[in-house]
Order: C-alpha cells, then sequence, then structure tokens
C-alpha cells in the first residue's frame, strides 16, 4: 500500500476508508464547500496563475534550470500534497489522485460515494483540446458546487445521476479506453472519480512528462500469461502509458513494468485471458513504486 | 537544444481580435502533444465567465511542442508563430 493509505487508509487502501467520503466527520462541510467553490470557480486558471513568483507556463523548461528547478519540484509536490489547515484553493493544494482499476472505482460508486452524485464535463479536455465531454462522476459536498456554476454542466439537462447510472457511465468510459482515478479534493477528502486520457489529464501531464506525483500509479501491476498470449496486439493500442509492445520473433507482447500504472485498460481488451492485474506488492522489484 | 518559444498574437485572436477561441479551438484539436491551453484570463469575475474577452489560448507546454508546425498552419487568423 502507497503512504496515502499508510496515512488515510485506516487499515485498507485509501480509497476504501469510507470516512474519508465523510465531510462531517473528517473537516466539516462548510469547510469543504468555501474551498471547493472557490478552487472550481478558478480552475481554467489554474496554470497560468502565477504561484510564488512561478506560472507553470513553460514548467518543462524551468524544472530543467540549474537549483531553481529542483527548488521548484520541491515546492510543487509541497503545494500538491499539502495536508496544512490553511490551504490555497486557487492552487488547488491538496488535489491529487491514484489511478484505479474499473472494479474499484464501481466498488466506491456503490457503496462508499456520498450523495449526490453528478456526472459533468471534463475539465481538462476542456481546458486543452475544447471538448466537452461528460465523463467526471463527482460527489457529495462537490456535486453541490459545481451544480451552481453552469459551465461545468450539460444545458437543458439535470447533473444529477444516480449510483446505477454512474456505475454505467464508468463502464462505458471504461470501453473507450479512458483510465479510472480517485481523487483527493482536498486531502483526506475523496469527492471524484475521473475517466482520464493522456495526454489531456493535467494529472498525467504532470506525472508522465514532469514528474511529479499529481496521480499515483495504482496498487495493481499487469501480469503477462506467457503461455495464453496470441499476439493480436489489441492491448497494444489500448496502453495509454505506452507500456506494452509485440515483438514479431516471440509473436507475444513485453510490458515495461516502470510505465505500467496498473489501470487494467489492456486486461480488458485481451480476448485471451492473458493479462490479469495483481497487487502491485506482490511483484518482487515493484513493491512500493508508486 | 534550444528552447521553443511559440507566440501568439492576441491582436488577432481571444480579447481584441474577431474569433472567440472557445469556438475555433482549431490549434487545441490540431496537437498531438496537447502544447495548447484555453483558460480564463486570470481575476476573470466569474459572472463574466461567457464573455469571449475573458478567454484566450496560451501555450502552456511549449518544452513538449516537437514543431511540426501545424497549428501555425491550421490557426485561421495566422495568429501563431513558433521560433527555436
Amino acid at each position: 500500500m502507497c503512504k496515502w493509505c499508510t496515512k488515510h487508509g485506516a487499515g485498507k487502501k485509501w480509497y476504501l476508508n469510507s470516512k474519508n467520503y465523510m465531510a462531517n466527520e473528517i473537516g466539516g462541510e462548510d469547510h469543504y464547500r468555501d474551498y471547493l467553490t472557490e478552487q472550481w470557480m478558478n480552475f481554467e486558471q489554474v496554470y497560468i496563475r502565477k504561484i510564488k513568483g512561478f506560472s507553470s507556463i513553460g514548467l518543462g523548461y524551468k524544472l530543467k534550470m540549474p537549483i531553481i528547478g529542483k527548488v521548484l519540484r520541491s515546492a510543487a509536490e509541497k503545494m500538491i500534497h499539502s495536508e496544512k489547515g490553511h490551504r490555497n484553493p486557487v492552487r488547488a493544494d491538496g488535489h491529487f489522485g491514484q489511478v484505479i482499476p474499473l472494479e474499484e472505482a464501481k466498488l466506491i460508486m456503490g457503496e462508499l460515494a456520498a450523495e449526490p452524485v453528478i456526472a459533468n464535463y471534463c475539465m481538462c479536455r476542456w481546458m486543452q483540446r475544447g471538448d466537452k465531454e461528460r465523463v467526471c462522476i463527482n460527489f457529495g459536498v462537490l456535486s453541490e458546487v459545481i451544480e451552481k456554476l453552469p459551465r461545468f454542466i450539460p444545458k437543458e439537462r439535470t447533473a444529477r445521476v444516480d449510483r446505477e447510472e454512474a456505475i454505467k457511465i464508468l463502464e462505458e468510459n471504461n470501453k473507450k479506453g479512458y483510465i479510472q482515478s480517485v481523487w483527493f479534493q482536498p486531502v483526506p477528502y475523496i469527492n471524484a472519480i475521473c475517466s482520464c486520457e493522456s495526454p489531456e489529464c493535467g494529472g498525467l501531464r504532470l506525472r508522465n512528462d514532469f514528474g511529479i506525483n499529481v496521480v499515483y500509479k495504482s496498487e495493481y501491476i499487469i501480469q503477462l500469461d506467457q503461455d495464453k498470449c496470441e499476439g493480436c496486439k489489441q492491448c497494444v493500442s489500448s496502453c495509454q502509458f505506452s507500456a506494452i509492445r509485440y515483438i514479431p520473433s516471440q509473436k507475444r507482447v513485453i510490458i515495461d513494468y516502470n510505465k505500467c500504472f496498473g489501470c487494467g485498460k489492456c486486461r480488458d481488451a485481451c480476448k485471451f485471458d492473458a493479462l490479469k492485474l495483481i497487487p502491485r506488492e506482490e511483484y518482487p522489484g515493484f513493491t512500493g513504486e508508486y | 537544444m534550444s528552447k521553443t518559444k511559440i507566440h501568439i498574437d492576441y491582436s488577432k485572436c481571444g480579447e481584441k481580435g474577431e474569433i472567440d477561441p472557445r469556438d475555433c479551438s482549431k490549434c487545441l484539436k490540431v496537437c498531438d502533444p496537447c502544447v495548447f491551453l484555453m483558460h480564463e484570463t486570470v481575476g476573470a469575475k466569474e459572472e463574466n465567465i461567457y464573455d469571449p474577452q475573458n478567454w484566450r489560448i496560451t501555450a502552456v507546454w511549449p518544452s513538449l511542442c516537437m514543431r511540426c508546425l501545424k497549428c501555425v498552419d491550421i490557426c485561421p487568423e495566422k495568429a501563431i508563430t513558433i521560433k527555436w
């Protein structure tokens, strides 16, 4: 289990601890309502806003600067993982998440998520591609906040969905190849399951391209049964992290475990039952690599 | 390798230009590494959120630009210039 499980999991994984879904148990609904309203009203400005003199514009070059780059990286990580009482919502302090396989997303939706539940437009895809796609599931206090900001919800349609509808949306997204992820917003309050796509997703962008831990790899890692693999390459096209490659000489795929996020998209694409997810802890050499 | 500098002329796109970046967004769609970001200008008020004057496109991740120049070609206002 990752360090956030140890900290906020009460013996379980952090996102399976029911307390983290109950705003009143961990800081109060009013506190989170104020924070989330401020955060979501300014969400589209987060990359261009100057934080301590630095905006995210040209972040790749800034991180490569000697000394300043290192300071910047550690300041960004500190901000993202902040658990302080006075967190700044316009910087999205304390907002980070983890990739989860579909079955756990369904479990959260079915049993843990707080009411009300809404399906709204993905912010990342809107900002980076100009597309409005209704793939994000939010719940609890965040739903009430987003409902009041009409640019995130479809016109002439209610944003609210029930648990079964939300699970159906997650299944459809999984079929399309989107990656499920669960989010602290702010830590330790959990109120969103996203269906992410790389490179649009802000979290995956910062993680994959700049090495900042906004999204953690899942608690699982993929395992290939070489005897069952027929070399159909379906899994290769389903992987958003370029972690799978087909090698003609062996007529099977090979996996780059350093790149695997354990999302399970390849497993769902495999017709021969050759891929399965196993807990990361059971994989020697990859324990603790989130 | 030299830095890639992506400049957007805001007299042609957004703010003072004829085109609302939210309707166009051609550069966002054509870019494979997703270098561009469409956003509200900092300090825009919630009640003015639909005002096209408050929206612009910024090349936010220039270090990931692969210099294919597709955005330069596709921009209807020829507002994008790239140098390296």
